[in-house]
């Protein structure tokens, strides 16, 4: 039995997990569920040692552990299916299998021996596999069955799923399921992250429910809850609502940006959406929706294969990011602020004025002091805790890297503006005032499309609200902030889209 | 337990300082101190190094060279590139510089201007390999690199015949022989500055205001930084990476050309020398290999140091095989006092 007790992790800036316990039982399956960023992914890499607490204990059968590793707490029993393949598609199936334990015999590799602790896992699992291809051949599902029989070898104890089901059909869903049921009846205690409630409530028996890192139920039976009952745990009823300026849209104002009918490269289809002057757009979906994708269709950064963009009624074709923003005037404030966003070694007048260096030139020539004195202005407005303009961006807090990076596009007098999940991995103060900061914007008309996967923060700010899932939008609500009913009808929007999608 | 759970995550942490790197810990300073130390250690052990005529005057030509080449370095190294073809895109110039005049008839300025065209188009052709494969830039210059050196071979040998043009354009001679001190106004006659001292000064001017006051120069710069970042942020980083080679491919030329007037020839071995020290002067200098900060000052101390050792050692009378062996150990030791010394102010700074 594997059981963690008053776990904290904290990053620099968030506290991730506040005081989280649960207890993973043989025989069980145990479903982990909660929102986008309330603490699931933490909480696994934690069981499995890819990060170590900073309070609490883990204790596997009575005995308290220390994972030095991943490998450790594999070898410890704990086995573990994380969202992003693991898999080196090269390999044949029993090399990865058996990837951190190979077999050898002086010094050579046991082929014999790799082939037949691959074949038990996968008999474990009672599916029918080659061990012997590549895993390049093998189907998504296929592999996702590889990546548990991979989590298996090494008698494993516990199993932790991460999502396993994110990117599998329905039939496939409930193979997988099969196959988990299967390892439950033969004594593995089994936990299981996923967003999709209905296969939840099938093959889980309790559930531990997270929000803001801090678990609302613990080890409870799930026979006790409605999927309702679950949604409003993993939300919260007691929201306190974002305190904002009022504003009123003018419905009759040409749209700022208008996609109607876009279709991507990437997949997207049948896009369409609207985004006035003075209008905050919501745009919300699980990781993995595509919603980045489209902001950066827009930009010109991914191909937009058909269907039309108007920029203030319109048609636009966007080529460059350059022609985005000098033409058109749209910024992107990306959800990567420390890859996309900023240029961490330079200094914070320089991180604000990269836009606007064709404004501030003569004779292709920028004095430092010009530079400066927009940077110093932007600081003030933003409220940016600078020592010096010339203070290099990556050594301010997260949040005021965050402001930053939105300085540079209101300096470049934007009108129309992406922000991408703007309050990622900000603490809860800074996060307030940069909602009032994104409220404010719109109030002093420009049009925003406001990307997010915090729920509380999407209908807080949004005026409208369009949910966005599989490279689809799946539906559009107008939003009257009443959080509880709204978030509802959010989620419902997203898993009734992954049920037809199931189907 | 329970007030620990109660408390709001930290506010923002009071801004640190910015980072102010102590004088002493300043490579410029380091740099300058170990250049004068090494002119008092050589003229103390050979009186000659501060004969004018036989070491000054030429030790002056030959930093003009090396500070062209580092510059031409220093161009692609912003971004975090390298341009290891800087002495084949120097030979192909010269070449051109050579077929101009022998052929065309050219005069001085135009054979210059044909050259440096040259180089420009060279260094440019990489960039553009560059952005549009992504391939790494080291590879890229590698490549091309060989393939100049072949094209050369058969260039010279098909229109000359040999390895050399037999003639040079008037007034290249002077550039080679002459000082400032053989042109008089009445009675004052200029310093015993080589004549190809003020390209090099020049040189570095321009390649100076480029980085720190031009549009481009910092775009460039930006890119080297981090490329995505600067796409996003609206910069044609494409286009800013082919320019910043075609700098490097221009000021390569410069330096064949520069180098040439001093060896007295255009010549197909011409530039086979440079790569190394092309790294040294801006590398001793603080430039980051990483790209996104440059120092020109730096990369002009940086050519001065390495070409006083060399100057120094051969007046020792080392045998050429040892003076490489001293030199490269002179510099090994350089760079470590230079990044012991950076340490040591970072960990001083992080204390305070």
């Amino acid at each position: 039995m594997l059981v963690a007790e008053n776990l904290v992790k904290t990053f620099p800036g968030v506290r991730a997990l506040d005081g989280v316990s649960l207890s993973l039982r043989p025989g069980s399956v145990h479903a982990l569920l909660g929102e986008n960023g309330a603490g699931k992914s933490t909480l696994v890499k934690l069981l499995t040692g890819v990060y170590r607490p900073d309070g609490g204990r883990i204790t596997l059968d009575g005995e308290e552990r220390h994972f030095a590793g991943p490998l450790d707490a594999q070898r410890a029993g704990i086995g573990v299916v994380h969202q992003e393949r693991n898999l080196i598609p090269a390999f044949s199936v029993a090399e990865n299998i058996v990837l951190h334990h190979l077999p050898s015999r002086g010094g050579r590799l046991d082929k014999r021996r790799m082939r037949a602790e691959a074949v038990r896992c996968l008999e474990l699992l009672e599916v029918d596999l080659d061990p012997d291809i590549p895993v390049s051949r093998l189907s998504v599902a296929q592999a996702q069955l590889v990546e548990i029989a991979k989590a298996l070898s090494l008698d494993t104890k516990v199993l932790l799923l991460d999502e396993p089901t994110a990117s599998l059909t329905g039939d496939e869903a409930d193979r997988l399921y099969t196959v988990v049921r299967r390892l439950r009846d033969a004594g593995h205690a089994v936990a299981l992250v996923s967003h999709k409630l209905e296969e939840v409530f099938a093959v889980a028996d309790t559930v531990t429910v997270l929000r803001d890192g801090r678990s609302v139920a613990q080890d409870a039976p799930l026979t006790g809850y409605t999927q309702a009952q679950v949604v409003d745990l993993m939300v919260g009823r007691a929201f306190a609502s974002i305190a904002l300026p009022d504003r009123t849209v003018d419905g009759e104002v040409t749209p700022a940006l208008q996609l109607s009918d876009v279709s991507t490269a990437l997949g997207h289809r049948g896009i369409s959406l609207t985004v006035r002057p003075g209008e905050i757009l919501g745009l919300y979906g699980l990781v993995g929706a595509g919603r980045s994708e489209l902001a950066k269709a827009v930009l010109g950064l991914e191909r937009i294969t058909s269907g039309t963009v108007r920029i203030h009624g319109r048609p636009a074709r966007i080529r460059t990011v350059g022609e985005a923003l000098h033409r058109y005037r749209i910024g992107y404030v990306t959800e990567d602020r420390k890859g996309e966003g900023l240029f961490l070694d330079q200094p914070v007048s320089r991180n604000i004025a990269v836009t606007v260096w064709r404004r501030l030139a003569r004779a292709g020539l920028v004095r430092d002091r010009s530079e400066r004195e927009l940077a110093g202005t932007y600081a003030d407005r933003l409220g940016i805790r600078i020592s010096s303009p010339r203070q290099p961006a990556g050594q301010l807090s997260g949040g005021n890297q965050q402001k930053v990076s939105l300085a540079k596009w209101l300096a470049a007098e934007c009108d129309i503006l992406i922000v991408d999940e703007p309050t990622v991995g900000i603490d809860v103060r800074t996060k307030a005032a940069f909602h009032e900061l994104i409220a404010g914007l719109a109030a002093d008309g420009l049009a925003l499309l406001l990307i997010s996967s915090d729920l509380p923060e999407t209908v807080g700010l949004a005026d409208r609200i369009a949910v966005m899932n599989g490279l689809r939008i799946v539906g559009e609500l107008a939003n009257d902030h009443d959080y509880p009913r709204m978030s509802q009808q959010i989620i419902r929007l997203i898993h009734a889209a992954e049920t037809v999608s199931a189907a | 337990m329970t007030a620990q759970l109660e408390t709001p995550a930290p506010p923002d942490a009071p801004p640190r300082t910015p980072h102010r790197v102590p004088l002493w810990a300043n490579p410029r300073v380091g740099l300058v101190v170990l250049l004068i130390a090494l002119v008092v250690l050589f003229s103390v052990l050979r009186p000659a190094f501060l004969n004018t005529r036989l070491t000054l005057t030429p030790l002056q030509s030959d930093i003009s060279v090396y500070l062209v080449v580092g510059l031409a370095q220093l161009s692609v190294l912003s971004l975090g590139h390298m341009n290891m073809a800087v002495g084949r895109m120097a030979a192909t110039s010269a070449f051109t510089m050579g077929l101009v005049h022998d052929k065309l008839g050219a005069g001085l300025v135009l054979s210059l201007i044909a050259g440096l065209a040259v180089g420009a188009l060279l260094g440019a052709l990489a960039g553009l390999i560059i952005s549009r494969t992504g391939v790494n830039s080291f590879v890229v210059t590698l490549a091309m690199d060989f393939a100049l050196a072949g094209l050369i071979t058969i260039l010279y040998s098909g229109v000359t015949g040999g390895v050399a043009f037999p003639a040079m354009p008037a007034g290249m001679s002077e550039l080679r022989s002459d000082t400032f001190a053989d042109y008089c106004i009445g009675d004052v006659c200029g310093p015993r500055v080589p004549l190809v001292v003020p390209f090099a000064i020049l040189a570095a001017l321009l390649v100076g205001l480029l980085f720190r006051l031009s549009r481009l120069g910092r775009e460039i710069l930006m890119t080297g930084a981090n490329q995505r970042a600067a796409e996003l942020s609206g910069i044609p980083t494409k286009d800013r990476i082919v320019q910043a080679h075609a700098v490097s491919g221009l000021l390569a030329a410069l330096g064949g050309f520069l180098l040439a007037a001093n060896n007295g020839a255009f010549s197909a071995s011409l530039g086979d020398s440079f790569l190394l020290p092309s790294f040294l002067a801006p590398v001793l200098g603080g430039t980051l290999l990483a790209g996104g900060a440059v120092s020109v000052l730096g990369t002009v101390l940086g050519a001065a140091l390495t070409q006083v050792i060399y100057k120094g050692l051969n007046l020792l009378q080392f045998q050429l095989d040892r003076l490489q062996l001293y030199i490269g150990l002179v510099l090994l030791a350089a760079l470590s006092l230079d990044r012991a010394r950076h340490v040591l102010a970072e960990r001083r700074g992080n204390r305070a």
